[in-house]
């Protein structure tokens, strides 16, 4: 960039008196600020209904909610031991590899087992929200029964792309540091990203 | 209070709003809807090149922004945050773009000549800016749109985009030689 350009720049950032620009600087800085000012005629319209009328949805009643419960389709929470998850982790890669040698758990095609592992030694409860909770809390809570710092759960997931996030006491939400994949949650932070596989048992931890 | 009638303090900062609203006053996330809407519809316009889809980013956006607005750890950033969140679905939406659409540069300019609140050589010229706009990268199209349409600093810019400040100018400066360029070629 030419000594001359960057004079354009520091007079539009401000830095310099731009009357001090040559003619020909003094055109490009008035084509620019023209375009800016026709640029900002913004569009009419409003979203304000819209976003209000969105935020202001009811909540259900207790008979709707009983009633979405019953026919909405849930994860199922389990707490198992570190030693347990371990061996049901071994028991159903056994399964998943010699599918015809044995009862298994019974699981349709669409769906596989996720089991989260979160170290979080001073908590006294953490959830796991995600894309299948709809980002909702109280729905898949880990346990620490022998209260050694180690949070663990596992659900059943429908097979596919599930974005989570730990809740640690209700407010602290930790990506899990060791999912392996990520997604930006648009808020500047990262999801953590977790594919579920038919019948398989995927494991998802997390150490702090 | 009525619903749709918040207390209207115009002069409140927004943190105040946004304690309100964390407080339970659904009805004050109105007042943050009223005093940005303008600003982040034109954001969101210029940058996807259509007004409707705008409209959509922009809903998307604060029915996010109301819902995730107990991480809002600045509260009196509101505006910068508010961008970040409808400037990220704009990308979101940009991304999803397929390529058998209409590509941005493709897409008919959201100015009517034909209409009557602006004068036709006004008319003309704003069309021939979008095109030159639309010819930028995303990038660059974002730096210069949140520089100098929507007036924000490089401080706000910095925090609403996560760049450095170094880096941000680079962009603007960019987006002015190419803008300039493609309005030369124009006349």
């Amino acid at each position: 960039m030419s000594a001359r350009d960057e004079r354009l720049h520091q007079a539009l950032d401000g830095e310099i008196d731009t009357a001090s620009l040559p003619p020909e600087q003094q055109r490009d800085l008035r084509r620019l600020l023209g375009a800016a000012a026709l640029l900002s005629q913004g569009p009419p319209g409003s979203v304000h209904h819209r976003v209000m009328a969105a935020l202001r949805q009811p909540r259900r009643s207790p008979a709707r909610r009983l009633a979405h419960w019953l026919t909405a389709p849930h994860a199922l929470t389990f707490a198992v031991r570190p030693i347990w998850s371990l061996a049901l982790a071994a028991v159903l890669a056994v399964v998943a590899v010699f599918p015809a040698h044995g009862p298994g758990p019974v699981l349709s095609a669409e769906e596989g087992i996720v089991q989260f592992v979160g170290r979080f030694p001073s908590a006294h409860s953490v959830d796991v929200v995600g894309s299948f909770t709809d980002w909702r809390r109280g729905i898949v809570q880990l346990r620490d029964d022998d209260h050694d710092g180690t949070w663990d759960g596992s659900v059943v997931l429908p097979v596919g792309h599930h974005e989570y996030m730990f809740v640690v006491d209700g407010e602290q939400w930790v990506t899990d540091p060791l999912a392996g994949r990520y997604v930006a949650d648009g808020f500047g932070r990262q999801n953590a990203l977790l594919i579920v596989r038919p019948a398989v048992a995927t494991a998802a931890s997390a150490r702090r | 209070m009525p619903q749709g009638l918040p207390t209207e303090t115009p002069d409140s900062p927004d943190a105040d709003i946004v304690a309100r609203v964390l407080g339970g006053d659904v009805e004050a996330f109105g007042i943050i809807i009223r005093r940005y809407e303008s600003g982040l519809l034109r954001f969101a316009t210029r940058m996807l090149g259509s007004s409707d889809v705008a409209a959509d980013a922009v809903a998307e956006g604060l029915v996010r922004a109301y819902r995730h607005l107990a991480t809002c750890r600045e509260p009196a950033r509101l505006r910068s945050w508010l961008y970040r969140i409808v400037g990220n679905r704009c990308r979101s939406y940009l991304a999803r773009r397929s390529t058998d659409e209409l590509s941005l540069e493709e897409a008919p300019a959201q100015a009517d000549p034909a209409d009557p609140a602006l004068d036709v050589e006004r008319a003309e010229q704003l069309v021939l800016v979008e095109r030159a706009l639309a010819g930028l990268s995303e990038e660059k199209r974002e730096a210069f749109l949140l520089k100098h349409v929507e007036g924000l600093s490089y401080e706000e810019m910095a925090a609403m985009t996560g760049e450095r400040i170094p880096t941000l100018k680079m962009r603007v400066h960019r987006a002015r030689e190419a803008l300039l360029e493609a309005l030369k070629e124009d006349q």
